[in-house]
């Protein structure tokens, strides 16, 4: 126990003063400190140009200053309805009727002097010609329902219909109201997104500083002496254990900081939905995190160190590490498709949430974006923590093994025959 | 303190390392651990150290079975290296906690060995700022600064200079002056038959040699006389076919029995002008050479 401790501190000293370690620190405390502050800074600069609250107003320079955007068609009269309606419509632009032919509209928009059109072949068709498709380009969507409207005002009013009955007809609108009972997906999306992916990076990352810091110790040939020191338990343990706890302090320090530093600026922020739900969330959901984030760490970390203790070189750890990572990116991505086609609950994610190498990660999004049954966590814990201690013996016994063999890397049937004898 | 192997069997896989290895070291001599490469030097090192356990068989301190919580071993690999990149306080504080000491202990206990090897200048380097030499010392630190019961130094004169030989050769009669049970193992036979009484050599696997060093060269029939004279060529005349040039130009001269040895030497005495006249006992290389040249 005491071997452990002082293994402990020596590791944990290693990282602290690791030059890379605070750099990697200090930047991203201080990226945040940019991102956070970024309202108040941009506002300090905004001052003097555009008062909030007085409108750009409809000058001719204004318009002039908007993308333009044709219409053209056979018949003059609609193509101008259609342009009045588009001018409503479409706020940002301006709308023109187009001259000459399609290959002129077309040469306009290529040449950027228009930046789309429309090219009415009937009331109920038209192309719609833009240079470069955006992936978040509405405009045919925005354009479809106005012409909708368009043709059923008019078919209303064919009918006997005024004009005013059958706006009124046409506007009428529903309201409604939600109320989660369970977990509202909308609100979690952005904090579980942004916790699973903290896990994701730090496991990965720290589980190669674990696999690199016993590959390290192998090759400069410390390991003769510290193998006749020390127990290969406590060398394990207190190795893992001490980049965990570097991993946790890191985390706190970026995450402290955001949250100082956004309560510093929350009025800056005001009503933006997705950043005040990331730091409003739930003390439970934090204790879960912290306690996914130790364990599904452990495992992985244990299982780095094992791989590091069968390479000889550093060189050769890449390719040694190379099944776990696959394992815990697969993990990774069925969790962040999971979470993004709403569905949290699928059979993927079921499976995931109970395997222990997946279950840090899948859990903690169902937990985070879903209603689960207590038993089912449960179950997940009960399994992940007793995977921990038996991959966390199993790892401290191939690496008593692993850290003598030196040479080609051994392969997985050779380590186990060792095992059962050592 | 007697330190004692009894019949230890390693295998790894198919490959039986260690067959019956048996030997025995006492504390306030040095022990030599002699063998080839790959004769099982290091594994038996290792199982003393309870690195990993031996197939069969024990190892046996005063005649029970070693408590390793209990004793303290310093070692000094023959694959040398400890952590380049830190400091060599700090790494040296960490390797002696790991043996059990306190950091106030360790930190006075090392302030002493840096200035009995000379090396209290380099306190707060790292490591990788020092030659070659000078990490070996600070390596040695490593397997002394706990002050061990039971010292292994494996080829601990390799890469010294002849002053740092000398200072390692007295720092290991001191140790050896304290009780301390020393095990050597080396290839430099010289530095062997220097400090070690008893050895054993490893051939494949099995110890072909053991005992005390000065019996086993008196083992030897003393049947062969040295002869060093500026009559060298009459006297290997009057010889012939029993008389053999050395390489370092003196004469080696077989006799019919070792009881002839008193009359031969006498008449040599009064025949010819001699320079040195002995009975030839073999060195330690002589007889590694014999026990370890053909591998069994």
């Amino acid at each position: 126990m005491k071997q452990f401790g002082t293994i402990l501190k020596f590791e944990l000293k290693g990282y602290l003063k690791n030059k890379i370690f605070v750099g990697v620190t200090i930047f991203l405390v201080a990226l945040i400190a940019v991102v956070i502050f970024f309202p108040r800074i941009a506002q300090v600069f905004d001052h003097e140009t555009v008062e909030p609250g007085i409108s750009a107003g409809e000058n001719n320079e204004d318009l002039e200053n908007r993308p333009v955007m044709l219409i053209a068609g056979d018949s003059v009269e609609y193509v101008a309805a259609v342009q009045q309606a588009f001018s409503q419509a479409f706020g940002d632009y301006h709308v023109q009727v187009a001259q000459g032919s399609l290959s002129d509209v077309k040469e306009q928009i290529t040449s950027g002097q228009a930046e789309c059109a429309f090219v009415l072949d009937g009331p109920q068709s038209y192309t719609y010609y833009v240079n470069n498709l955006s992936m978040y380009d509405e405009n045919t969507y925005v354009a479809d329902q106005v012409l909708e409207t368009v043709l059923r005002v008019e078919a209303l009013i064919s009918n006997g219909v005024s004009a005013e009955q059958a706006q009124q007809i046409l506007t009428t609108s529903v309201s409604h109201q939600t109320e989660s009972l369970g977990k509202d997906q909308m609100q979690n999306f952005f904090y579980t997104y942004i916790m699973v992916f903290a896990l994701y990076m730090v496991i990965l990352l720290y589980g190669q500083m674990v696999a690199t810091n016993v590959a390290t110790e192998k090759s400069s040939r410390a390991m003769e002496v510290l193998i006749t020191s020390a127990k290969p338990t406590s060398m394990m343990f207190g190795k893992v254990i001490a980049s965990c706890l570097a991993g946790l302090i890191q985390l706190v320090a970026v995450f402290g900081a955001a949250f100082l530093f956004y309560n510093l600026n929350r009025d800056y922020w005001g009503d933006n939905m997705i950043v005040n739900s990331i730091f409003d969330m739930p003390l439970d959901l934090l204790l879960y995190m912290l306690l996914f984030f130790v364990l599904g760490f452990f495992i992985y970390a244990f299982l780095y160190g094992a791989v590091g203790s069968t390479a000889s070189k550093l060189e050769d750890i890449n390719t040694s590490v190379m099944p776990i990572t696959l394992l815990f990116i697969l993990g990774f991505f069925v969790v962040v498709f999971s979470m993004s086609s709403g569905n949290v609950d699928n059979i993927w994610m079921m499976i995931c949430s109970f395997v222990p190498f997946t279950s840090p990660m899948a859990m903690f999004t169902r937990l985070a974006m879903s209603t689960v049954p207590f038993y089912q966590v449960i179950i997940s814990l009960v399994l992940l923590v007793a995977s921990v201690f038996g991959i966390g013996v199993l790892s401290a016994k191939i690496y008593r093994v692993g850290v003598l063999l030196y040479g080609t890397t051994p392969k997985i049937g050779e380590i186990l025959k060792a095992i059962r004898k050592a | 303190m007697v330190l004692e192997l009894r019949d230890i069997d390693k295998s790894f896989g198919e490959k039986q390392v260690l067959n019956r290895v048996s030997f025995t070291a006492g504390s306030g001599k040095a022990f030599g651990l002699l063998g080839r490469n790959g004769a099982g030097k290091t594994t038996s090192i290792r199982i003393l150290m309870d690195v990993f356990p031996a197939d069969r068989g024990e190892v046996l301190l005063d005649g029970r079975a070693i408590d390793h919580s209990k004793i303290r071993f310093g070692y000094l690999p023959e694959e040398r290296g400890l952590y380049p990149k830190k400091k060599i306080l700090d790494q040296l504080v960490y390797f002696a906690q790991l043996k059990g000491m306190s950091y106030a202990a360790a930190v006075k206990s090392i302030d002493y060995w840096l200035g009995r090897l000379e090396m209290s200048e380099y306190r707060n380097k790292r490591l990788d700022t020092l030659s070659k030499g000078n990490q070996q010392k600070i390596q040695l630190i490593t397997a002394l600064a706990h002050d061990p019961e039971i010292v292994i130094l494996d080829e601990p004169f390799s890469g010294l200079d002849p002053v740092n030989a000398m200072l390692l050769k007295d720092v290991v009669k001191e140790e050896i002056a304290k009780g301390k049970i020393v095990l050597f193992s080396s290839h430099q036979m010289n530095y062997i038959e220097e400090f070690c009484d008893r050895i054993a050599i490893l051939n494949g696997g099995k110890v072909v040699l053991h005992g005390d060093l000065h019996d086993i060269k008196r083992s030897y029939p003393r049947d062969k006389l040295i002869v060093r004279s500026q009559q060298s060529e009459k006297i290997a005349q009057k010889f012939g076919q029993r008389c053999r040039v050395r390489e370092d130009g003196s004469l080696l001269i077989q006799l019919s029995t070792p009881a002839e040895k008193q009359a031969v030497m006498q008449r040599l005495t009064e025949t010819y002008d001699l320079d040195e006249i002995q009975v030839f006992e073999p060195s330690l290389n002589d007889i590694f050479v014999e026990y370890a040249g053909e591998q069994v």
